[in-house]
């Protein structure tokens, strides 16, 4: 650990406050820090306040209690350093793919015509050429992630906070956009939080899996999961295997906890 | 849309097949107004019916035709149209501005909310005494009780359009740089538009609806008032050539919304679903 870490997050607990109902911890004093060009994973049941983690960094929920720094510097609200892929895309839907990637573009000031030629850069980027002057509506879930990605990476965050981004996806087209991430990600290294459920999808994209407890959130252990993620023969590749079934029996517990809770 | 990109083979038989096929499901669509229509003729004239009661269909069109020729209909169309209009202009700027400040102030919202929650429901034709009485019975009074009737499905439909727009949506924008000034034309109208659009749809009948009512109620020129006038004289062909002419004023003015939120909702799903008649 010779260069400081990137982010900072130090004692973070968050009260979550539905409109009707008792207000419920969701992290209970989470620390956790990340190297810069780090591909880290949020891995934990439901409703263990994972996707609430990456808000808080996003600076998109107030800090209430604890702290988090980027770069030394407290988060105060969202901001382009760190960009956001959303599970259900969250893209304009009265924007074009085009449109959707030009719109943080524009609000940085970028020229047209250097703004212009960066979207198509990362239109082509996530394999969407051809498909620019489409509406979300008219693509599928996989194409409309794809967009998605290509919108956050245009304004080059340095660190992109990912929440679950393909969990909306059906099997296959998942794996490929594993596949397309992590090509992207040796393409262009930034610093990413990824948050899943899905253990395989952690232990194949990330350096290092943080595991968190069902609710209250917190962080149970880190398991180091770094490895040549290019091996053609991955899943059969011995330390993914291995790492897959540590982690999935330290996460075991924490999702029976969950169901419990939820039908209790 | 698909439609477009086909290229059909042009010989003669087929393009008179195409036509005939056009014709054949255009009729099919209007089917149970023609019958109703025709069922009216065939009541008129078997003498089921007095001409007083019911006058004749073709007697009607022959009036619709006289009063278009000697200029009586564009002015009573126009007048209710351009009260109707007015009014719904008004409706939407308005309706849409207070809906804004309800969803976006919480002291608007304090003002606002009762307001909306008693006068939706309440028939606002109640008011027509005292609008007569502080406003008289022109223009001013008819417009403004078209807005007292129709605003309430633009407010309504903004404040739960704009309820309904995705945190992630405005969390996506703010990330990417958007100031809150900027979020709320670039994103949140934007998003919440097909909504608002849908109550515009329902508040232009109700404009309509008013404006004819209003006419009757408070007489001078119209469609409502003519009405009114021809059937103090007992006038019954004139008053069934108002009733038409309504019908194909609020027929028309429906389409042409309709056109309007296609084109402006091109980018939605719902853009490339069939529309009903």
């Amino acid at each position: 650990m010779q260069e400081p870490a990137q982010i900072v997050v130090d004692h973070i607990s968050h009260l979550y406050r539905p409109p009707r109902g008792r207000e419920v911890l969701a992290l209970d004093a989470v620390s956790l820090e990340v190297r810069r060009s780090e591909f880290i994973a949020l891995l934990g049941p439901s409703g263990c306040g994972k996707s609430t983690l990456l808000y808080l960094i996003g600076g998109f929920l107030p800090v209430e209690k604890g702290d988090i720094r980027i770069d030394g510097k407290a988060v105060a609200g969202p901001g382009p350093d760190r960009g956001i892929v959303f599970q259900h895309f969250a893209l304009f839907p009265w924007k074009t793919v085009r449109g959707n990637v030009l719109y943080g573009l524009e609000r940085q000031g970028m020229p047209k015509a250097e703004r212009e030629k960066r979207a198509m850069e990362y239109i082509e980027l996530v394999g969407l050429h051809g498909f620019e002057d489409s509406y979300p509506s008219q693509l599928s879930g996989g194409m409309k992630q794809r967009a998605a990605i290509a919108r956050t990476l245009a304004f080059d965050p340095k660190i992109l906070l990912m929440d679950e981004p393909f969990g909306a996806l059906d099997a296959q087209t998942r794996g490929l956009m594993q596949m397309e991430l992590l090509r992207i990600w040796q393409r262009t290294p930034k610093t990413v939080i990824f948050v899943t459920h899905d253990v395989q999808e952690a232990v194949l994209l990330s350096d290092r899996v943080a595991v968190m407890t069902a609710r209250p959130g917190r962080i149970k252990t880190i398991v180091d999961t770094k490895f040549d993620k290019n091996d053609p023969d991955i899943f059969k590749n011995k330390f993914f295997v291995e790492k897959v079934d540590e982690i999935w029996n330290l996460v075991k517990d924490e999702a029976i906890k969950a169901q419990g809770k939820r039908s209790a | 849309m698909s439609n477009d990109t086909q290229t059909p083979r042009d010989g003669v038989p087929e393009m008179l097949g195409r036509l005939a096929w056009q014709l054949a499901w255009g009729f099919a669509r209007i089917f149970s107004i023609v019958a109703l229509l025709a069922v009216w003729e065939i009541l008129a004239r078997t003498g089921t019916f007095t001409p007083f009661q019911l006058p004749a269909l073709s007697a009607v069109l022959e009036r619709i035709w006289s009063d278009a020729v000697s200029g009586d209909l564009a002015i009573n169309a126009g007048l209710t149209l351009y009260r109707a209009l007015t009014g719904f202009a008004i409706c939407a700027v308005l309706g849409i501005a207070i809906g804004m400040a309800m969803s976006r102030n919480a002291v608007a919202n304090w003002f606002f909310d009762p307001i909306v929650s008693v006068g939706f429901p309440m028939p606002k034709i109640a008011f027509l005494p005292v609008v007569i009485l502080w406003l008289g019975v022109y223009d001013t009074a008819k417009i403004t009780m078209i807005v007292v009737d129709a605003i309430f499905p633009v407010i309504a439909a903004t404040v739960i359009a704009i309820q309904g727009v995705e945190r992630e949506l405005i969390w996506s924008a703010r990330n990417m740089g958007a100031s809150k000034r900027e979020l709320l034309h670039q994103v949140i109208l934007p998003a919440a538009s097909p909504q608002i659009m849908t109550g515009l749809q329902v508040s232009l009948p109700l404009c309509l609806i008013v404006a004819v009512v209003a006419e009757m109620l408070m007489g001078g020129y119209g469609l409502g008032g003519a009405m009114i006038t021809a059937a103090q004289f007992a006038n019954s062909t004139s008053v069934f050539a108002g009733i038409v002419e309504i019908a194909v004023i609020g027929y028309v003015l429906i389409k042409i919304m309709v056109l309007i939120r296609r084109r402006l909702l091109l980018w939605h799903p719902e853009a490339n679903a069939p529309a009903t008649a």
